[in-house]
């Protein structure tokens, strides 16, 4: 939450001569974060009070007009279409030089001496939207008639002639902090990152400068003590709530200063009494709201529950059904407010209203949070009320704006001050060890009595005893203030964290092992990405549909209870559907590729947290699904060889969603691992896949489980290798594996034996293949003669011929 | 005699000066000085005079011999820068022609992230662990002291698991289901208590906190990364992303020890020339809690006011604190003797402020475009 702050408005509660800038680097090391400093008054360089002496007609133009205006120095013509110019009007005037904005919208655009329409025109004079107030519209083709808010004379500069020679502080503040969301809450949190005088009137913090002259009058007996009654039937919703009652106001536009401050603080200005409450919301972080006690049914305001089906027509136009958990204020009849949120705009101050009830109160911050959610309804107020005000903050707010009231609308206190209190207000304690303080900031050179300076500037009430003290939470700290540890954080934080020396922790290293699941991970990533594998992020996110184009079940899959949308309302049992739909997203500009995702999939078990393995799912995809198949399998022989596993691969017993001829299961050390394949042809076309696609899906937790052998060295040869190659024709559905296998046992001398051509077709006919190996042959403690290599390459084909009927060539 | 050196020697240079290429130059040296040529004829003739005469004709013949070498060798390296001189012509490449790659593989910028923190960390002796994504209520808000009605733990904010109705399903017949099942047969042990909640999508690494406090070994050094989620989607948020979170428990551990080990991450990863900062701020499961935020690198803070990074030449990191007595004696930490420090934010944030990787959408991040992916 951030909150505009005014630094000339701070200074009517802090003393102080700080530059803005040195201020807002103060109370940003304190804990206030200054984002933005404006510099409200360049805003309005160039720009002069301006009046007007003549108005004539545009020769050339029926909407504008050239009206002669007095700007100080001389009387210039300008050239204006704004309707409700008048001869001696003040007018905001920019010259030649200034920077507006055209009709409130756009960029800045620099004024330059100009000619409309023939007419020579020395600037503009502007409407209050082209010189940065937006909340203050002027109205259709009209232009921002400032006689009522200034008398200074023709051509005082703007900043000075309407008091914006001001700055205007950005500051965030944090959620447990809604007591610093206001004027008096940054003045106090300035006071005491800085050290200057706080200007409170009775020093306690506690009453407005108004208070005590309040008190009095609302105690006085000659008042009703109650024209309207206040009850409250939810005690736990509504800790507190006051009210007053204000007649013979007289409501209109506030003055100058209180729309100014409304201004420039991010409010829009809308008549003295609702502009009063915004005022006071915006000083004393305390949301109040004005009802025009004339239309208030029975007399009587309830705090309650709405009833099912009720309705409420808000301040902002629209009508709300309300639910029955949700806080009402009501008359005898019906919700008059939304509590805490928003005012209802049959009770709300028009221009008819002579007789005010403000309220003052305090609601559960989750109530108004659900509420306001609900409605999805927000305002100033329930942003406040949601995070937690305190029940003592209630009576000075009120005053304040019983004060304001009378001042800019007129009227009298017509009523005893009407106070519901759930229970009085007990101020938490805390005893407070300095010297836990001291080591958990580990610094040494802060005394007791310091960080007891700090608490006390703070507001807290210290009560020395030895070597602790007894701490005294001020009200509009005692929500935030939980633990005496909390109170460490006030001494460190004034203290200022950039002095606390940066030191890398010492003390026993915790000799923890790496854990091989997250190592392996890496390692994949890391080789698959050598071998030109491109890695693929997916969100953890499914849905049906894209999980019945795999033909997979929804049974344990993990559903989400409140998903964002309906395409993201699983978790993913398996990685493969994302993949697939992924190359269908892609296939369109690469027509072949080679991905791979690393990611956990999701399965729910019962009465614990879902099954969240990691998994690896590698793609190659093309045109020839038999090359993909091939660079798949090529893919999985280097990730065993580079991580150390032997992966046996032998043919799946069928799964559905496998090609029935070219899908295998994966083994590491005896175990099943995973599955590669291509897909089947009908999950293909499911995903609208143009290319064939081949899969690795991996469990990484399995693998990581299967034990790797590692590298093995083995002796490089004495003795050259002799290398011969061999061809030949054997009947197509024989296993390489097998044909391998038989070469390796026909001679001792075999070393490898590698595949390096297969040839189906014409030549070697139907249902037959030619195959062509190298062969290296080697004996540990000879070179091989011709003919023991002879030798060898004959026992070699004989095999073949005998085990399967091989045809040399 | 004497004429017949002076004659071969002119007989060479006069053919020398005719020769273009190193064949020629070849043959010439063959005819004339080779171990049959013109020079060696001379001098088996001159070797069948008296030695009185050698003696005269020695001295012209070693004249002529020397010159005639010294006017081939010069010839020689004339011919060969030539030659060379040609072969640039010939063989020209144009050197700004793109080379040829190996396939390249391209790994996504957040697991490259991931890697790098993972590193910095390990340095100073913190372990990477692991943690459900999908955790109880329990670990993700209750135990660290985030009451009941905390907005993290409404609906809006946070997503929820619909509770698994009905009973175990029997492993289906797929393969791939089957090591499925195999593996929940190895997995984790049912949580301790039953009392453990609704089961969340984790919208924070903290989840991790009591979950290793819970293993009961102490001190505590460890670095959680991992997928995170929150309901939120649009072009500066994505309902799915990274945090990686710190943990630190030992005894007599200060603020000062936060700043530390933040101090030294900054500036490993960032760049040894950047500083931190810690703001004070708020956070339920840390106290004090602080707001980390790092020294911009554009700006460097000396135009901060027109910089488009940062806010006043600071950058947000992310937040870290003092983890909270509360949080510590969830996990079965006795507050009076340990305490410690956890940090933890956002792995996206990071890595788009370290490379200036500036997304117009970070929802681009995941949408599996290989024309994002492939620039990395």
């Amino acid at each position: 939450m951030n909150i505009l702050i005014s630094y000339s408005w701070l200074k009517d509660y802090l003393k102080t001569n700080l530059s803005p800038e040195e201020f807002a680097k103060k109370t940003t090391t304190a804990g206030n974060s200054v984002e933005h400093i404006d510099d409200v008054a360049p805003r309005f360089d160039k720009m002069v009070v301006g009046v007007i002496k003549e108005l004539k007609p545009h020769p050339q133009a029926d909407r504008l007009r050239i009206a002669m205006t007095d700007i100080g120095s001389e009387v210039v013509q300008i050239v204006c279409g704004g309707v409700n110019l008048s001869v001696g009007q003040r007018v905001v005037v920019a010259v030649p030089g200034s920077k507006v904005r055209w009709h409130g919208e756009g960029d800045l655009v620099e004024l330059k001496e100009t000619e409309i329409r023939g007419e020579k025109s020395f600037g503009m004079i502007c409407a209050a939207e082209e010189i940065g107030f937006e909340k203050l519209a002027s109205g259709d083709r009209m232009i921002w008639d400032i006689s009522s808010l200034t008398d200074a004379p023709a051509g005082t500069p703007v900043a000075k002639a309407l008091g914006l020679d001001d700055h205007i502080f950005d500051i965030e503040v944090t959620t447990n902090r809604p007591d610093a969301a206001s004027i008096i809450g940054q003045a106090r949190e300035g006071h005491a990152a800085t050290g200057e005088e706080l200007k409170l009137a009775t020093g306690s913090l506690q009453q407005a400068a108004f208070g005590v002259e309040f008190e009095e009058i609302a105690a006085s007996r000659k008042l009703p003590a109650a024209s309207f009654r206040v009850s409250v039937l939810e005690k736990k919703l509504c800790p507190k709530y006051e009210a007053v009652r204000l007649d013979g106001v007289k409501v209109g536009p506030s003055p100058w200063w209180l729309q100014r401050a409304l201004l420039i603080s991010g409010h829009r200005p809308i008549n003295n009494i609702v502009d009063v409450t915004n005022y006071v919301l915006h000083e004393y972080g305390q949301p109040l709201h004005t009802f025009d006690a004339a239309t208030l049914k029975g007399g009587q305001i309830v705090v309650r529950k709405a009833k099912k089906g009720e309705k409420i027509i808000a301040l902002d136009g629209n009508e709300y059904e309300l639910g029955k958990d949700q806080l009402v204020i009501a008359d005898a009849e019906r919700p008059i407010a939304v509590a805490g949120v928003m005012g209802g705009s049959e009770t709300g101050t028009t221009a008819q209203t002579t007789s005010v009830i403000i309220e003052s109160a305090t609601f559960d911050p989750v109530s108004i949070r659900r509420t306001s959610r609900a409605l999805n309804l927000s305002s100033d107020s329930s942003q406040l009320f949601e995070k937690g005000l305190s029940q003592e903050a209630t009576r000075p707010a009120l005053a304040r704006a019983v004060e304001l009231i009378l001042k800019v609308a007129g009227g009298q206190v017509a009523s005893q001050v009407a106070t519901f209190e759930a229970k009085p207000f007990k101020a938490p304690t805390y005893r407070f060890r300095p010297a836990d303080t001291r080591a958990l900031m580990g610094v040494e050179d802060i005394t007791d009595e310091q960080m007891y300076e700090s608490l006390r500037r703070l507001g807290f009430g210290i009560d020395v005893n030895g070597r602790a003290a007894k701490v005294t939470v001020p009200y509009w700290r005692a929500r935030d203030i939980e633990d005496p540890r909390d109170l460490t954080e006030e001494i460190a934080r004034l203290y200022d964290y950039g002095r606390i020396p940066s030191v890398l922790p010492t003390g026993e290293l915790t000799g923890a092992l790496p854990d091989p699941v997250i190592v392996l991970e890496r390692r994949l990533k890391e080789c698959l990405r050598g071998a030109g594998f491109t890695e693929a992020y997916s969100y953890s996110f499914t849905n049906e549909q894209e999980l019945s184009r795999y033909s997979s079940s929804t049974d344990q899959v993990v559903a989400i209870e409140n998903p964002l949308s309906a395409d993201q309302s699983l978790l993913r049992p398996s990685l493969i559907p994302t993949m697939l739909t992924t190359i269908e997203a892609n296939q369109g500009e690469f027509k072949e590729g080679a991905l791979f995702e690393i990611a956990p999939t999701y399965l729910s078990r019962e009465g614990e947290i879902p099954d969240q393995s990691l998994e690896l799912v590698v793609a190659v995809y093309g045109k020839d699904g038999a090359v993909a198949f091939r660079q798949a399998k090529g893919i999985l022989e280097r990730v065993g060889e580079e991580l150390g596993y032997s992966f046996d691969v032998s043919p799946h017993d069928g799964d559905s969603r496998w090609h029935a001829g070219r899908s295998a299961r994966v083994q590491g050390g005896g175990k099943t691992v995973g599955s590669m394949g291509e897909i089947a042809p009908a999950i293909s076309k499911a995903f609208g896949l143009d290319a064939r696609v081949t899969l690795i899906n991996l469990s990484i937790e399995s693998l990581s489980r299967v034990p790797a052998k590692g590298l093995i060295y083995e002796p490089i040869p004495t003795f050259p290798e002799t290398k011969r190659d061999m061809a030949f024709v054997v009947a197509d559905r024989v296993e390489f594996l097998q044909i391998s296998q038989a070469l390796r046992g026909a001679s001792p001398l075999v070393h490898s034996v590698e595949l390096f051509d297969v040839y189906r077709g014409a030549h070697v006919g139907e249902g037959k293949k030619s195959l062509a190996v190298h062969l290296a042959l080697r004996a540990a403690d000879h070179t091989l003669t011709a003919a023991e290599a002879d030798t060898a390459v004959a026992a070699m084909g004989q095999v073949l011929v005998e085990k399967f009927g091989g045809i040399m060539r | 005699m004497q004429s017949k050196f002076q004659q071969f020697k002119t007989d060479f240079e006069a053919q020398l000066h005719t020769v273009a290429d190193r064949l020629k130059l070849e043959e010439l040296r063959t005819q004339f000085l080779g171990r049959k040529g013109k020079l060696a004829e001379l001098m088996k003739e001159m070797g069948l005079l008296a030695q009185d005469q050698r003696q005269v004709l020695g001295a012209v013949a070693n004249e002529v011999k020397t010159a005639v070498e010294a006017a081939f060798a010069q010839k020689e390296t004339t011919v060969r820068a030539q030659e060379d001189a040609a072969a640039a012509q010939r063989e020209w490449i144009d050197v700004t022609e793109p080379g040829s790659w190996p396939r390249a593989g391209h790994l996504h910028p957040v697991s490259t992230a991931i890697a790098e923190i993972s590193d910095i960390f390990s340095r100073i002796g913190f372990s990477r662990v692991r943690a459900p994504e999908v955790d109880w209520d329990y670990y993700a808000f209750e135990s660290l002291n985030m009451p009941k009605d905390h907005p993290a733990r409404d609906d809006w904010e946070t997503f929820f698991v619909k509770q698994a109705a009905g009973s175990r399903q029997q492993a289906a017949g797929t393969e791939d289901e089957r090591i499925h099942h195999e593996l929940q047969a190895a997995s984790r042990p049912l949580p301790a208590s039953p009392d453990m909640g609704r089961l969340v999508l984790t919208p924070h690494t903290s989840n991790s906190q009591v979950r290793e406090m819970e293993k009961g070994k102490l001190p505590i050094r460890m670095i959680n990364i991992n997928r995170t989620y929150r309901r939120q989607s649009d072009v500066t948020h994505v309902p799915m992303f990274h945090q990686f979170e710190g943990l630190l428990i030992d005894k007599d551990v200060t603020i000062g020890n936060l700043k530390g080990t933040l101090d030294y991450f900054a500036k490993a990863y960032f760049g040894p020339s950047r500083v931190t900062r810690l703001r004070p701020h708020h956070f339920r499961f840390t106290e004090p809690s602080f707001e980390i935020d790092i020294s911009c690198g554009l700006c460097e803070g000396k135009d901060s006011a027109m910089c488009r990074l940062c806010k006043a030449g600071w950058l947000e990191l992310g937040g870290a604190g003092m983890v909270h007595p509360n949080v510590l004696k969830a996990g079965g930490v006795d507050p009076k003797v340990h305490g410690g420090f956890a940090f933890g934010w956002g792995v996206e944030r990071t890595l788009s402020m370290k490379s200036g990787m500036n997304l117009d959408d970070i929802r681009l991040l995941y949408k599996n475009d290989l024309r994002f992916v492939r620039q990395f």
